[in-house]
């Protein structure tokens, strides 16, 4: 366990090393999430003007404002796209190669480049999170219970959206060009995990059908645990559901590879 | 590290199509699949220390026969084991005993300077600190590149990146080394300093090297032994020498006359030898016998103001086995 912390820890370091070569890019990554922050802000506020409401099914717009806030970070946190891209490009031309011939495991070494191109992010959205019970005082984190639930809940949110990422890494080793279908997955992802908008505005047909998928668990689970809109009664029955769909995410890309590795031509070199 | 390769065949499945808008339109609608055999019934046994080259032209399948013996492919047919390692089953003790570097890949980080790469490959293969330190200072004196170390990746010239990669393909100290066109694209000098590190590193470590180049140089400062390869079938294994002189037997001789030599001495011989002769001097390519005939007889007519035995170029000989291998073989 060691070696594998050491081995893999190392990972992490380099991403981030490489991360903190290129500062321009930090910066406007960072800039871009609070940009659309702001813009999801001024969308909503219109609409409570325009509506003359004070609720919106159920949520006042500080209420909603800070749910989307935090869902919109945490939907960046668990955004795995990027690295996905690399890894499709990987096997179609070649670069799965250099990982094949050494001691390394293509998932972990993946996701751990995830984690440290993403951890740096994470610090800075964390400043936020922490201010957050100042700019939105009584919405969230009201207990400590919550601020560790939110955590443990984010770290199922990125595991579990990693190895759904995964299983269309490792559909490529059939169809070769599969980015089209993860920018698809990305962008339907992005709506339907309630990352713009909460779940709850949905209508009941889909909520009904999206109990049965992992979507839930992506961006609604942690971020109702923060506002205290998820019961406390209620978490570890969903923990223990989130916990077995990254189980059988992680179950189904370890088989995809395991018969896509051998169809692997090891082009382009 | 001895290699036992026994009847390894290897077929790749694709589609054909037409060139044009109306073969992608076909080829969308009806794909039509069809089979290359890259290699077939390959045998092979290397001992340890051995340095082979494998030679072959473009799709003869080399760099197939390299990708099975790391396990970056799995075979359609028959075994290969590398100390008794499968290769597609890739433990990490087998992995941790081999290296590859491919000319036209690499495992280096673009964007940071190579010494950390080296640093996450301490990591990777669990290189203990001291024994990490003395290997990187070793490789890095003998390949000179000191003063590179801490430059971007990108920045360096090609044989700068390729002696990095090859310090990162040797700081774990592997048993087994597969080099894939190492020389690729670099400098008559570059390429001359890496094929000395390469024999220098094999004598001194007894590593095992398996040498696939399209600079017959390369293969001819390194290689006793080549296995040639052609459309996926072994046809030749053996000593490189042999085969250059089974292909094309002569040598070049140069002998210049102080003086105009007899004329009808000169025709004499003409017609047991065949040579030329422009402003004194006589050049001939013939095989070793007759050459050293002729010589005998030159030196019969006059000393020499100077004389030579060159061996052919083995680029043009190679090139002339490789228009039509069956008929050397």
């Amino acid at each position: 366990m060691f070696k594998f912390l050491k081995k893999y820890s190392a990972v992490i370091k380099m991403t981030w090393i490489q991360t903190l070569e290129y500062r321009a890019n930090l910066y406007v990554g960072l800039f871009s999430i609070l940009s659309g922050i702001f813009i999801e802000y001024l969308i909503w506020k219109q609409i409570f003007v325009a509506r003359g409401t004070e609720l919106i099914r159920g949520f006042t717009l500080n209420e909603l404002v800070a749910f989307i806030f935090l869902s919109m970070i945490v939907g960046q946190l668990k955004s795995s796209w990027v690295t996905s891209i690399e890894m499709i490009d990987a096997i179609r031309s070649g670069g799965l190669n250099k990982y094949l011939i050494r001691p390394i495991s293509f998932y972990t070494y993946h996701l751990m480049m995830f984690i440290g191109q993403n951890s740096l992010f994470y610090m800075a959205y964390f400043t936020l999170i922490a201010a957050f019970p100042f700019i939105f005082p009584g919405l969230a984190f009201t207990t400590n219970f919550q601020v560790f639930g939110f955590l443990a809940a984010l770290f199922l949110a990125v595991y579990l959206s990693y190895n759904m990422y995964y299983i269309m890494v490792c559909i490529s080793f059939w169809f070769h060009e599969v980015r089209a279908l993860v920018i698809a997955y990305n962008i339907a992802n992005i709506i339907l995990s309630g990352q713009i908008i909460p779940l709850r505005f949905f209508p009941e047909m889909y909520l009904k059908i999206i109990t049965f998928t992992p979507l839930p668990f992506l961006v609604d689970f942690p971020v109702s645990i923060a506002t205290g809109q998820l019961p406390t009664d209620m978490w570890a029955s969903k923990f223990f559901l989130g916990f077995c769909w990254c189980l059988i995410t992680w179950g189904i890309g370890k088989t995809l590879y395991y018969f896509g590795i051998k169809q692997y031509g090891g082009y382009g070199a | 590290m001895s290699i036992h390769i026994q009847n390894i065949s290897k077929s790749f499945t694709s589609f054909k199509r037409e060139a044009g808008l109306k073969g992608a339109f076909q080829s969308f609608i009806n794909r039509k699949y069809e089979t290359f055999h890259a290699l077939q019934n390959i045998n092979l046994d290397v001992d340890s220390g051995e340095i082979v080259g494998i030679l072959g032209e473009n799709g003869a399948g080399k760099t197939t026969l390299i990708k099975l013996m790391v396990g970056l492919l799995y075979p359609t047919d028959g075994s290969i084991h590398i100390d008794g390692y499968t290769p597609w089953k890739r433990k990490n003790e087998f992995l941790k005993q081999i290296s590859v570097v491919m000319g036209q890949k690499n495992q280096l980080w673009w964007d940071i300077p190579a010494s950390e790469s080296f640093l996450l490959n301490q990591k990777i293969y669990e290189i203990p600190q001291a024994e990490y330190k003395k290997t990187l200072e070793e490789l890095v004196q003998l390949l000179n590149v000191e003063d590179k170390l801490n430059v971007q990746v990108r920045r360096l010239s090609l044989g700068e990146r390729m002696k990095m990669e090859i310090i990162a393909a040797l700081l774990h100290k592997p048993k087994f080394i597969l080099l894939d066109e190492p020389t690729i694209g670099l400098d008559v000098i570059s390429q001359s300093k890496i094929r000395e590190f390469i024999k220098f590193y094999n004598e001194e470590h007894n590593s095992t090297f398996l040498l696939t180049s399209h600079y017959m140089n390369d293969i001819q400062a390194l290689c006793d032994r080549v296995f040639v390869i052609h459309k996926g079938h072994g046809l030749y294994d053996g000593n490189f020498n042999a085969l250059v002189n089974k292909i094309k037997p002569q040598k070049k001789l140069i002998f210049e006359f102080p003086h105009a030599p007899a004329e009808d001495m000169i025709v004499s011989l003409q017609q047991e030898f065949e040579f030329n002769l422009i402003r004194n001097v006589v050049t001939a390519e013939l095989p070793d016998k007759q050459l050293t005939k002729l010589l005998g007889s030159l030196f019969k007519l006059d000393d020499p103001v100077t004389f030579s035995v060159e061996e052919l170029p083995v680029e043009d000989t190679m090139r002339t086995f490789f228009s039509n291998p069956e008929k050397f073989l």
